[in-house]
């Protein structure tokens, strides 16, 4: 009698907890399906498979679903509508497929007032991936403008240049900063926006070792006045410049003597 | 003669796991010769009838976790006990410790033959990770089996010469054994951890693209969050094996014959939950750095593992806590009941009871939730209108806090129970414990409330200031009633022995408790690597590779749950058949006669 309690009591426990797990909404982590579209594709394949990135793989309801973390897309945003209406207003100058394909690619380009830096690692999606996703998010309010060329001319890059690899073969320090988007968050000669700490007189402030860790490592050691951002500047930077252009980098910033 | 037996039983015993081992040793030799020059193309998958692999897989990783856990965690108890019993001069808890150390033993042999499962399984169902991780970690490899090795042999000596050692030095040489086997047990958790953790958080040098034979050692091995997995799973495995050697000890008190055996189990169960809850305590603040450093390493893994797809597990995870915190203090109070003077301090026990009841709900209120349109529609908006408020960090940290207190108020009104001080400051000393409490709460309590009217990242740096006034107030307060109670009056003996069956169950719900916990948090720490085997370097591209609902996870980890908790009976009963337990001598005493009035 005492075993049968005994295994009541383990049973009838582990049955509350596998219950209380299934009552709650079911949620799988679903893999983002590689796309291959050719130049002809049309806008609603795009819109469609943009959508299922977005809801599925694309993690990006974790942060989009909620108003806490980051703006939602697909409803209204202080009075100017949803992301294909208000795409166009953002940036002077920048058309809305601009201003969407730059925010994915580049999270630290264009930071909402209010709210983080995006943690979207647009590295591990394929030009077509980033494509659909920027066709649903036009297609929520706007118009979508990304087209099948748009599409082809990404793969082409993705075939010429892996993912992960360096996007320029450029050994301009400028032209390196300027592809690698490092403008979105520092500042020299008044390119750029002043995020994180400026370029301008860095060489003053930190050696050049120091800052070869901060690019290899941006996690591990906060700038002096900078504390709060510890941990934003992607630590993928890395994985995107050769050898030569990180020491290339690394002096031409240890030179900024101010 | 007696030697001989032992040292033949030594053999036999140290037999099992050595073939283990040494059919690990000779698979990592196949695999470490490059197969690719035979002309040979090694498949990417295997595949497992009607469970699949990936159930596969995880059932044989959970069980050899589950029973690694325990052989990692009783070892650390036994040599604890087995000090407090040589320094106190009490024989009962060197009692104790050898028979924890006895149901180590027997478990050994389980925790190596699913180590060869999961090996095996690895080998034959996911080849091309296991060859990846192979050519990644081969030294540590290595070493791995040679440390298993001497954690082995040192695990055999010190059992078998318990009873041989015991006297003056050659005592402190056996503890040293203990504490040997402890360093032993640690390095082999240490080393397969840095497998595991590269998984999770490989460097930032490595690509898909990089060859394995090309990753850096060190950095592989020392990645970003392996010391972090290398304290949660140290204090982790504390708590499993307290919370094991509890329910061990409540299946012997409710089939004990005699009133010696009941009393003995009754004392062997307190002290399996006691060292379980004290060490769940710090566990958050564990699991805390933990969580910053996954955050450090990747913000998008640790918002997928917080608010992505993963953010209901937090509530599940929050009613396992509950019930824990529930039922390790409900047993304190239930054995009030076998300590004369307890009755002053059960009046309080109410009150205690209703800040864990609020604790709980606050601390599973979700607030960072995937919810759909008609989800939101139903609430009223992305909150609950009252209860989002008690969602947030501020509130969930508060809640935990005084959690926390309040068991440790249990634990100290229970520890003071049976005593009387003598001292002429008792007073005095009992108003600075009150005022601690008061204080520590009031803190917990001002920055719960501030922390809704600063930013984010000004509230986060208030945990910590709540946490170091909770951690203060448990030091200064034991530290204070330490010297309070020396040469304290008894106002009885305990009477061991004396509790209702109920308190048992309460053990045994505790025990089930964190192993699923365990499996929970194992889910949780492998799912949120999410479609990749090695995070954004190598990609899971097997059917399975979709990481499952919850529901799903919850039926493999109770399945799992159900097969270690099924074979540690089995175990534990060939245990019992084979030797008599070892009662300690805790005196029973009689229940007093019942008051016959007029």
């Amino acid at each position: 009698m005492t075993n049968l309690k005994i295994l009541g009591v383990v049973l009838g426990t582990l049955a509350l907890y596998t219950w209380v797990a299934n009552a709650i909404p079911q949620l799988e982590s679903v893999v983002p399906e590689d796309l291959s579209f050719s130049a002809d594709v049309t806008e609603e394949e795009l819109v469609a498979a943009g959508q299922e990135l977005f809801n599925g793989g694309g993690g990006c309801i974790t942060c989009h679903g909620l108003v806490t973390r980051a703006p939602n897309l697909l409803t209204d945003h202080e009075g100017q509508g949803t992301i294909g209406q208000r795409c166009a207003t953002r940036v002077p100058g920048a058309d809305c497929k601009t201003y969407i394909y730059e925010s994915l690619t580049s999270p630290t380009a264009y930071v909402l007032e209010g709210f983080d830096p995006m943690v979207f690692q647009a590295r591990v999606f394929s030009g077509a991936q980033i494509w659909a996703l920027v066709a649903f998010l036009q297609d929520q309010g706007g118009v979508v403008t990304v087209t099948g060329a748009d599409v082809a001319s990404a793969a082409e890059a993705d075939a010429a240049a892996p993912v992960g690899g360096p996007l320029t073969a450029s050994l301009d320090p400028l032209e390196v900063m300027r592809v690698n988007l490092c403008f979105g968050c520092h500042i020299l000669d008044g390119e750029g926006i002043e995020i994180g700490p400026p370029f301008d007189g860095m060489g003053s402030r930190i050696d050049a070792d120091r800052i070869r860790r901060s690019i290899l490592d941006p996690g591990a050691e906060a700038a002096e006045g900078f504390e709060e951002l510890l941990g934003q500047m992607p630590p993928t930077l890395v994985d995107m410049l050769s050898a030569r252009q990180l020491e290339l980098l690394v002096q031409f910033l240890a030179g900024q003597g101010g | 003669m007696p030697e001989r037996t032992s040292l033949a039983r030594t053999l036999r015993r140290t037999a099992l796991p050595l073939l283990c081992a040494g059919a690990g040793v000779t698979l990592l030799s196949l695999l470490a010769e490059p197969l690719l020059a035979q002309g040979y193309t090694p498949r990417e998958y295997g595949d497992f009838p009607i469970i699949g692999s990936r159930a596969a897989i995880w059932i044989a990783a959970q069980l050899h976790l589950f029973f690694a856990a325990f052989v990692l965690g009783v070892p650390m108890f036994s040599v604890v006990a087995e000090l407090i019993g040589m320094l106190n001069k009490e024989e009962r808890f060197d009692k104790l410790a050898k028979e924890f150390t006895r149901l180590l033993l027997i478990s050994y042999s389980a925790t190596a033959i699913w180590g060869a499962v999961l090996v095996f399984a690895l080998i034959t169902l996911y080849p091309r990770v296991w060859g990846y991780l192979a050519e990644v970690f081969a030294p540590s490899m290595w070493v791995y089996v040679g440390v298993f090795f001497l954690e082995s042999l040192t695990l055999y000596l010190y059992y078998y010469g318990w009873d041989h050692w015991k006297k003056g030095r050659a005592k402190w040489g056996h503890w040293g054994l203990g504490v040997l086997l402890n360093i032993w047990g640690t390095l082999v958790m240490v080393i397969a951890n840095s497998w595991v953790t590269y998984m999770m958080s490989p460097p930032a040098e490595v690509t898909p693209d990089t060859s394995p034979s090309m990753v850096r050692f060190w950095s592989a091995f020392a990645n970003a969050t392996w010391m972090p997995i290398n304290i949660h799973r140290f204090i982790a495995n504390i708590v499993f094996g307290g919370a094991i050697v509890g329910a061990y000890a409540a299946f012997r008190f409710l089939h004990a014959e005699t009133d010696e055996e009941r009393a003995h189990y009754d004392w062997m169960g307190y002290i399996g939950n006691f060292v379980a809850i004290s060490a769940l305590i710090v566990l958050p603040f564990a699991g805390y750095y933990l969580g910053r450093e996954i955050y450090e390493f990747n913000q998008q893994m640790g918002t997928t593992m917080m608010g992505g797809f993963m953010s209901w597990l937090w509530v599940v995870q929050a009613f396992l806590i509950g019930v824990l915190f529930l039922a390790g203090n409900y047993y304190l109070w239930v054995g009030m009941g076998r300590i004369p003077g307890a009755e002053r301090f059960q009046p309080y026990t109410k009150y205690l009871l209703a800040v864990l009841v609020i604790g709980v709900m606050v601390w599973a209120t979700p607030r960072n939730m995937i919810a759909s349109r008609d989800e939101l529609t139903a609430m009223g908006g992305q909150f609950h209108p009252f209860l989002g408020v008690l969602g947030v960090m501020s509130a969930k940290n508060t809640a935990v806090n005084l959690m926390i207190l309040t068991t440790f108020l249990s634990f100290l009104l229970y520890r003071r129970a049976n005593k009387r001080p003598t001292i002429s400051w008792v007073r005095r000393g009992t108003t600075i414990q009150g005022a601690m409490f008061v204080i520590s709460a009031a803190v917990v309590l001002f920055f719960g409330v501030y922390g809704y009217f600063v930013p984010p990242i000004v509230r986060i740096g208030f945990s910590v200031y709540q946490v170091l006034a909770v951690l203060t107030t448990i030091i200064v307060v034991v530290a204070l009633d330490v010297v309070m109670m020396r040469g304290a009056e008894s106002r009885g003996e305990i009477r061991w022995g004396q509790m209702p069956d109920r308190s048992q169950y309460a053990l045994l719900i505790l025990a089930v408790t964190f192993t699923w916990l365990m499996g929970l948090m194992g889910f949780a720490r492998s799912g949120i690597r999410q479609h990749w085997h090695v995070f954004e370097v190598m990609r899971d591209t097997s059917v399975d590779a979709a990481t499952p609902a919850l529901g799903y996870a919850a039926i493999v980890i109770s399945a799992c749950v159900l097969m270690f908790l099924g074979m540690v009976s089995f175990i534990f009963w060939i245990g019992g058949l084979a030797e008599k337990p070892v009662i300690s001598g805790v005196g029973s005493v009689p229940p007093p006669e019942p008051a016959t009035g007029d």
